[in-house]
């Protein structure tokens, strides 16, 4: 048997897998979202679907809130992530206590995350009602709207305190498997401690946050689970109004709802292809 | 299990009898007698999707349906809990572009209204088997409310398991008289800002409340009657529009977002946040109650200008493959004894599906001497003034109008 032949065989259930759920359905979403559903009587292909989505102002506001949720929490959970890791890669007391703290968030769901932040942050959740017993607020409404809100803060709360140990693990890694051999030298040159993080240490360490970062921002623009825990009745997130026309009881809106999730799944390829193409250029800037 | 039913299987085919638990010929079943079909679901299982949000409404179908269907007529009741019923009639149509015509997954759903329409739509029901049903003689259909599912013609593609009536909630403690009319409530929302909102639509209940407004703003439902019609839609929809958007600004939150759901409105309800909440199941009130979810102080009631009401059905997919299970199924859930079951209060506490007039003389004794709930606003008293459903089309068109014009 020839090592090709083995390959192929080796990876054979996995890509089967992939291939047959993941394409097919993919496939079949493809098909729908250009109006072609027999079941319902819709046999002539044609792109009404996404053309009703493309012009329609709510699609446009989603993605927008989408984009800006993606974003901010990436963005965010990086720069606490390095700090984080800065900080730990260090020799301290308690250290290992300190480490597992740090990670214990990853193996919560996200969901019982959400419930978290739900039961803290609501107007009437711990701290609405720690401010009304200090006397600092009257009734639910005075507290700050932190969930249900339309700068989506609860959502990226939730992201950020789920993804800071997912990215801090890997950069953390990659910082202790680097040692501080190049930092040291840097400064023995006369760089100061802050030059020595920006022009050796991170662009080091920036493939490792890069590619823990596109997960992330590919996680949290297809999710749907924690904007709909959390989000506002309107704008809603992508995935939630995609869900949403999904779930319409009309069978015409079908179509509209494969559009949007093609059109998701598309959005999120580019954005990851560009945010590559734009970090890589500046790794080697 | 497995094995003993495949040995069944083998046995039974082998005796040249029809094979067990592949009841997908809805025709031929038309045509048996009910005994021949219940010898024929017997040892077999029922896939029944069903909302499955509250605690007791589980507990009922799963131990005491499950329990007599299991005891009497050896067959397993799978319950399938959803959050929308949409997701089973999703999961029907996906079979059918499939091509999967006679091994569905689904073998019953729990449904009413616009899925109903949508079953009817894409020809996804089994019908024409009411008659095999030995209590299907319990079932009053000379009543329109029945016959008629939001009005869409019910013509033997369901039967009714209960029927509901909207009401209202308060906490007695904080609010001596809430408000007892759609135009009070306007008033008491503005002189009372931040106390109530409702769920944004799709949400089923949320939907329900939008309609009382229409109704309102209509001058009465009798407009609204009928076949969809866009000039008459047209006027109620621009007053309704005028009023929700003129109350907004006094909602919770300040109308700046809607609750999605109805359990965000319990919730918002339990903690304090708002202080009225409403459902279209009054006894939900009383197990709230029970459960702590809610003060022992809370009391339910409904509007002098009438609270809508309906009836919820149960259907079988046309692709089924458990017809006879799911027809004993259905002619259990129609038996007076388990409408009287559901009935009480500490069980679900709903209003039967049955004529319970129709019923044996004990039972009958039995239901019209069932203790109320004090949260729960007795039946008698809401039926007083109940307000039909619109069809679906117009409930369609009052959900897409409310997002277009309030909800942005």
């Amino acid at each position: 048997m020839s090592d090709r032949l083995r390959i192929a065989l080796l990876l054979a259930p996995a890509l089967a897998v992939i291939g047959l759920l993941f394409g097919g359905g993919l496939v079949i979403a493809v098909m729908r979202s250009f109006n072609w559903m027999p079941v319902i009587g819709l046999t002539e292909p044609n792109l009404d679907a996404y053309r009703n989505v493309l012009s329609d102002r709510d699609f446009l506001q989603s993605f927008l809130l989408s984009f800006h949720i993606s974003f901010t929490s990436t963005l965010i959970s990086a720069v606490i992530a390095i700090a984080a890791a800065l900080l730990l890669r260090k020799t301290f007391v308690g250290r290992q206590t300190i480490n597992f703290l740090f990670q214990l968030n990853l193996t919560v769901p996200h969901i019982v995350g959400a419930i978290g932040i739900l039961y803290l942050f609501s107007q009437s959740g711990s701290f609405a009602r720690l401010g009304h017993a200090v006397g600092m607020i009257d009734k639910p409404g005075d507290f700050p709207a932190l969930v249900f809100d339309p700068w989506a803060i609860g959502i990226i709360l939730q992201y950020v305190w789920k993804e800071v140990p997912f990215i801090g693990v890997i950069v953390l890694a990659q910082m202790q498997a680097l040692g501080t051999d190049y930092e040291s030298v840097a400064r023995s040159l006369g760089a100061s401690r802050w030059q020595a993080f920006r022009h050796v240490l991170l662009p080091l360490i920036l493939p490792g946050v890069l590619s823990a970062s596109v997960i992330v921002f590919a996680f949290t623009f297809g999710a749907y689970e924690i904007p709909a825990l959390l989000g506002a009745s309107h704008p809603q997130a992508l995935p939630v109004l995609a869900y949403k026309s999904y779930t319409d009881v009309d069978l015409a809106s079908r179509p509209e709802a494969m559009a949007m999730a093609v059109i998701i799944a598309f959005l999120s390829g580019l954005m990851i292809w560009i945010y590559l193409r734009a970090t890589r250029a500046a790794v080697r800037g | 299990m497995n094995r003993l039913m495949f040995a069944a299987l083998l046995a039974t085919s082998a005796l040249g009898s029809p094979v067990l638990a592949d009841t997908a010929d809805g025709a031929a079943l038309n045509a048996s007698s009910w005994d021949q079909i219940v010898a024929q679901a017997k040892g077999g299982e029922v896939n029944w999707f069903m909302w499955g949000g509250a605690d007791n409404i589980n507990a009922y179908v799963k131990d005491y349906v499950g329990g007599i269907l299991k005891d009497q007529y050896d067959i397993t009741l799978n319950q399938v809990p959803l959050t929308d019923t949409v997701e089973a009639v999703n999961i029907v149509l996906g079979e059918k572009e499939a091509g999967n015509l006679d091994a569905g997954s689904v073998d019953m759903i729990w449904i009413n209204g616009e899925n109903f329409r949508t079953m009817k739509q894409g020809s996804l029901a089994y019908c024409g088997y009411t008659a095999v049903l030995p209590n299907n003689a319990l079932i009053n259909w000379d009543n329109p409310a029945i016959a008629n599912d939001f009005g869409v013609p019910v013509e033997g593609c369901e039967v009714p398991w209960s029927r509901a009536q909207f009401a209202f909630a308060y906490d007695s403690a904080k609010i001596d008289k809430p408000p007892q009319s759609i135009p009070e409530l306007l008033d008491w929302i503005k002189a009372n800002p931040g106390q109530f909102t409702y769920p944004a639509p799709p949400d089923f209940t949320g939907s329900v409340f939008i309609r009382h407004v229409v109704y309102y703003a209509a001058g009465g439902v009798d407009s609204l009657m009928g076949d969809f019609d866009q000039a008459r839609y047209d006027a109620a929809a621009a007053k309704t529009w005028a009023i929700l958007n003129e109350i907004e600004p006094f909602l919770w939150r300040e109308g700046a977002t809607y609750p999605t759901s109805i359990t965000q409105l319990n919730e918002l309800f339990a903690n304090g946040e708002v202080a009225l909440n409403f459902n279209y199941e009054p006894s939900q009130f009383g197990i709230g109650v029970d459960s702590g979810q809610y003060p022992a102080t809370v009391r339910s009631y409904g509007l002098s200008d009438g609270t809508i009401g309906n009836t919820n059905y149960t259907i079988i997919p046309f692709n089924s493959p458990h017809k006879a299970a799911a027809l004993v199924l259905q002619n259990v859930l129609l038996d007076a004894k388990v409408q009287l079951e559901k009935a009480k209060p500490n069980v679900w506490g709903t209003t039967p599906g049955i004529d319970m007039d129709r019923a044996p003389a004990d039972v009958l004794a039995e239901f019209e001497a069932l203790p109320s709930h004090p949260s729960v606003v007795p039946h008698a008293e809401l039926k007083k003034h109940s307000l039909p459903e619109l069809q679906a089309a117009w409930i369609s068109a009052i959900e897409k109008g409310w997002l277009e014009n309030v909800g942005k």
